[in-house]
């Protein structure tokens, strides 16, 4: 009963959206049969063109499908680099006299290729003194860059929330603007792809590695993280880190940035979702005018590399000035292969609120953590981790908890879930998906990720189907299949000992 | 390295003097296809809530009906700051107890049950002066819905197996805190800042001694804050008047009229002196805040207006302000870096930067900031700076009604706050009376770069000892973890 509660409110949520162009919307609306225009242009652009009553505001998402997992040893990193980068402007956005620029981008990067070499012969006075020298000549540059002018046009315009996100295996441009301002994302969207500057390069660089010093070096969560991945992964570039090795950012170049921006930022390579209180029509008429001018970019090449069968449990500890933390990982297969819907219904049963299995036992019951949260990732479209982080509550430590996970998962995988168990969860996976619907840009997201990812935007919506056909046998089957010792990685971080 | 002339004048000023020329040649096409743009006036009538009131309570109606769902909001004045120190974490966790501690009638887990099968959404949260909650349903269940959300917030159980849950957790979230440099920063700061009020208190074990966690303690607090006077309602969605007045009377029916009044919130005595403070950490990035006290409060005032202004221009407002650009996009020192600026209506508040940088650029940083700071006191802001801040107010203004519960949560807080209703048009017209020479004033008037609390937590040794010293007498703060 309550889940055919939970999807009539799923239902009704979409049949907003739909009733919003004046539309014939019954109830029984479903996501799959939203009123989404879909366009390609000849270069192979498409766009998803959605009409939402409401605030006259419209969101705009742009999803590239680049990421952590299109890099090699090496230029780690170059993705998120190149995403911000895209925020320099182009050759009319952001300057003064891109000529001239470009004339002091040559002599910067000649004394880079320079650096290089000083490094590779452990010369640090001399690294030190020639990024002094590309310093200066980033400085005297700056007398013909009009900086962020990017964002200040936007935020004129009252945009809000412009930003992008690089995961591994995509990243996604996004920004909100008052409806009757949307041409303005055209004209600047339209030139950043054509023709983009990557100037302040060396500057951004240095910002890059302070955001790694943030999310990675000085965070024990992002410590954890990034060991644990890497020991999972040997072959498969999932293991690598989005944010890139700092030293890779120590040496990554322009060119580098230049020949990557040119394999993966060709028009057919980007999904764009338009949703808000818009005209429809005249969205499409500006995609064709400003987009379709643009050249058909290269095929990516695709990622080829498989992680091999995991053939023995294999574990990674961390020392450092925190409290204790656990990480556990599985190889699981991708969220497009038959077996995903079970699994996410697995880490709903183990995790999901407070009368899951885990969090009743390890929290409510044994109180020996406070926090136990299982996910799948670190991507979706190949061979993934099926991931449970624990936060051990002292005096227990990752050991303790630990064990008590595998007792609970080898209950699972004898006996399944129960019935009652499922229905709980099938509502909670449920009534998340209604709530992502809330927001035009929330929506949008859900369009571009779903039309990168499966080719067809509606897939998003096919999920609470799938769920709803999860047996107990199949949580059963997976979580015996999948959770077991040979394939798992261990990574725990304890307080390193007083010296 | 950042004693580059230039860089500290402003690179704007001094560049586009020397190329105006240049500049005017070029005519970039993007530029110019961006200036051709005419867009349509945006025929936009923001929707005003209804308002009505029974038995004293005020309450706001925003009907929507284009979804049969509703949404209801409580918002109680009284909160954690209110109490003295030995009330501060029941308090605290009044919110979540009313949430999980279940009620007279039902227990704990009956609540999650019951909430899980009519997939009733709900929140519950404090800001330290207030307690919040919010619950959304579809119409059809609006009856048991209120029934169940009154139960919630007016006969709670306080089961002391759940507080006892709670006290756990919040005592390895204690723990914790010393684990992520920037919390640890802003703890720190605020107590060197607030020293014993309630800004500055963070939750220590002291705190959360079972004899203070006891439910009779937890229904103490529940009786001072969640009684008639201190309450505001308000509901949007598929609902008329008509349709809700009989539920609203039955919930306050249910929330007894106040005893006492709430104590007057603590007058802060907030630290003048300037100072430097190091937590010596060994860490690949060092975290630096800074601030010193300011008397300016949010008032329809154009002081208040030009410091609003002002603050976006130093360092409020992301990429199209001095801080960031100057920090992130000219020097590369960090990721991120920006002002603040608190202008409570009562007592002081703080006027500041933070960013976090590596070690050996933590000066360097300190001290571009600072700079950066002086310019405002000396020289008025540009008319173009001034404009990207005011725009950006004028032109979003859209994005204030979005959603019936922001409009509505929005309309509560001005009456809780005792705010005029039409706050909102008040600030637009405000911030746009504001003039270049405004802010150059409330920066002279109320930032003194001199005068700041500095407080960096990472390694001194790389940070170099002597070059902190140039910013003034160091002193070294233990930081200790909390040990349970």
């Amino acid at each position: 009963m309550t889940r055919g509660r939970l999807l009539l409110l799923a239902a009704l949520a979409l049949a907003v959206t739909a009733a919003a162009v004046g539309r014939a919307a019954a109830q029984e609306t479903l996501g799959e049969r939203l009123p989404v225009r879909e366009l390609t242009l000849d270069n192979g652009m498409r766009f998803l063109i959605l009409e939402r009553a409401g605030a006259p505001t419209v969101s705009f998402v742009v999803e590239v499908a680049v990421g952590g997992v299109h890099e090699r040893l090496g230029t780690t990193g170059i993705a998120h680099l190149l995403e911000h980068l895209l925020f320099k402007g182009t050759t009319s956005i952001g300057t003064r006299d891109a000529e001239r620029e470009r004339a002091l981008f040559a002599r910067m990067d000649a004394v880079h290729d320079t650096v290089l070499h000083a490094r590779a012969s452990g010369d640090t006075a001399e690294v030190r003194q020639l990024l002094g020298r590309i310093d200066e000549l980033e400085d005297s540059a700056r007398v013909y860059v009009e900086p962020n002018e990017l964002d200040r046009i936007f935020t004129e315009a009252g945009a809000r929330g412009l930003n992008a996100t690089t995961s591994s295996e995509s990243t996604n441009y996004f920004v909100e603007l008052p409806a009757n301002r949307a041409e303005l994302w055209f004209v600047l969207e339209s030139d950043r792809m054509r023709d983009p500057v990557f100037r302040e390069f060396y500057a951004e660089r240095r910002v890059v590695l302070e955001e790694r010093r943030m999310r990675v070096e000085t965070s024990p969560a992002g410590l954890l993280y990034e060991a644990h991945l890497a020991a999972a992964f040997t072959v498969h570039p999932y293991g690598v880190p989005v944010v890139g090795y700092g030293s890779d950012l120590e040496t990554l170049t322009r060119a580098d940035v230049a020949s990557y921006y040119r394999r993966y930022y060709g028009p057919n390579n980007a999904v764009v979702a338009v949703v808000g209180n818009v005209d429809a029509d005249r969205i499409e008429a500006w995609a064709r005018r400003y987009f379709g001018r643009l050249p058909r970019g290269e095929e990516p090449p695709p990622v080829l590399a498989r992680e091999p069968r995991q053939i023995g449990e294999r574990r990674v500890a961390i020392e450092w000035d925190a409290e204790p933390r656990l990480r556990i990982g599985w190889h699981v297969p991708s969220s497009l292969h038959p077996d995903a819907p079970a699994l996410a219904i697995l880490a709903s049963v183990l995790t999901g609120g407070r009368n899951s299995r885990l969090h009743r036992r390890l929290v409510t019951d044994d109180r020996t953590a406070t926090g136990v949260f299982a996910s799948t990732g670190p991507g979706n479209r190949y061979p993934q981790l099926f991931q449970i982080d624990a936060v051990p509550r002292s005096p227990h430590g990752p050991a303790e908890v630990e064990e008590a996970i595998y007792e609970e998962i080898r209950r699972l995988a004898a006996e399944g879930p129960t019935a009652q168990e499922l229905e709980r969860v099938r509502n909670q996976v449920l009534a998340g998906n209604v709530r992502r619907l809330g927001s035009n840009l929330g929506l949008a997201f859900q369009l571009a990720a779903s039309e990168t990812l499966e080719g067809d935007w509606r897939a998003t919506f096919r999920v609470g189907e799938q769920l709803q056909a999860v047996t107990p046998e199949e949580v059963r089957r997976v979580a015996a299949e999948y959770l077991t010792r040979s394939n798992r990685t261990v990574a725990t971080l304890e307080r390193r000992a007083a010296p | 390295m950042i004693a580059r002339p230039w860089v500290l004048l402003g690179s704007a000023i001094v560049a586009g003097t020397l190329l105006a020329g240049d500049a005017v040649a070029q005519t970039p096409a993007t530029r110019d296809a961006i200036s051709s743009l005419r867009f349509d006036a945006i025929e936009f009538e923001p929707p005003t809530p209804d308002r009505y009131e029974l038995e004293g309570v005020q309450i706001l109606l925003l009907e929507d009906r284009s979804l049969p769902l509703v949404s209801m909001y409580a918002r109680f004045n009284g909160g954690y700051g209110l109490f003295d120190r030995s009330w501060y974490a029941v308090a605290f966790g009044l919110p979540t107890l009313l949430r999980y501690g279940g009620t007279e009638s039902m227990t704990p887990d009956s609540v999650d049950a019951a909430l899980d099968y009519w997939a009733i959404q709900t929140s519950f949260g404090t800001g330290g002066g207030s307690i919040s909650s919010t619950v959304n349903t579809l119409t059809e269940h609006l009856g048991t819905t209120m029934e169940l959300w009154t139960d919630l917030l007016t006969r709670p159980r306080f089961d002391t197996a759940q507080i006892e849950l709670w006290r756990l957790r919040e005592l390895e979230g204690a723990r914790r805190r010393l684990d992520d440099p920037g919390s640890l920063a802003f703890a720190e700061f605020n107590r060197l800042m607030y020293g014993d009020h309630p800004v500055g208190w963070e939750m220590e074990p002291a705190d959360l001694t079972p004899e203070r966690l006891t439910a009779e303690r937890f229904r103490e607090a529940h009786r001072r804050v969640l009684c008639r006077e201190n309450l505001i309602l308000g509901v949007t969605g598929d609902v008329s008047w008509a349709e809700s007045r009989p539920l609203f009377e039955r919930f306050i029916a249910s929330v007894p009229p106040c005893a006492e009044p709430l104590p007057e919130d603590p007058e802060p005595d907030i630290r003048r002196e300037p100072g430097v403070f190091v937590i010596e950490r060994d860490l690949e990035q060092t975290v630096i805040v800074m601030a010193h006290p300011t008397s300016l409060n949010l008032a329809d005032d154009p002081s208040y207006f030009a410091a609003t202004i002002g603050n976006s221009i130093l360092g409020g407002g992301g990429f199209s302000s001095r801080l960031l650009a100057r920090v992130r996009t000219e020097e590369g020192f960090a990721y991120s870096a920006s002002s603040l600026w608190t202008t409570p209506r009562r007592h002081d508040g703080l006027v500041g930067a933070l960013t976090s940088t590596s070690p050996e650029n933590a000066v360097p940083a300190v001290q571009l900031i600072l700079t950066t700071m002086e310019e405002l006191r000396d020289t008025a802001p540009s008319r173009a700076e001034l404009r990207t801040a005011v725009d950006r107010v004028v032109n979003g203004f859209v994005f204030n009604f979005q959603t019936p519960g922001q409009i509505v949560s929005r309309l509560m807080l001005y009456l809780a706050e005792e705010m005029p209703e039409d706050w909102l048009e008040r600030y637009v017209a405000g911030i746009q009376r504001v003039e270049p020479e405004h802010v150059r004033r409330v920066f002279a008037e109320h930032l003194r770069p001199g005068a700041m609390t500095i407080l960096l937590v990472g390694d001194p040794a790389r940070m170099g000892r002597s070059a902190l010293e140039s910013l003034g007498p160091v002193s070294v703060l233990d930081a200790d973890r909390p040990r349970p």
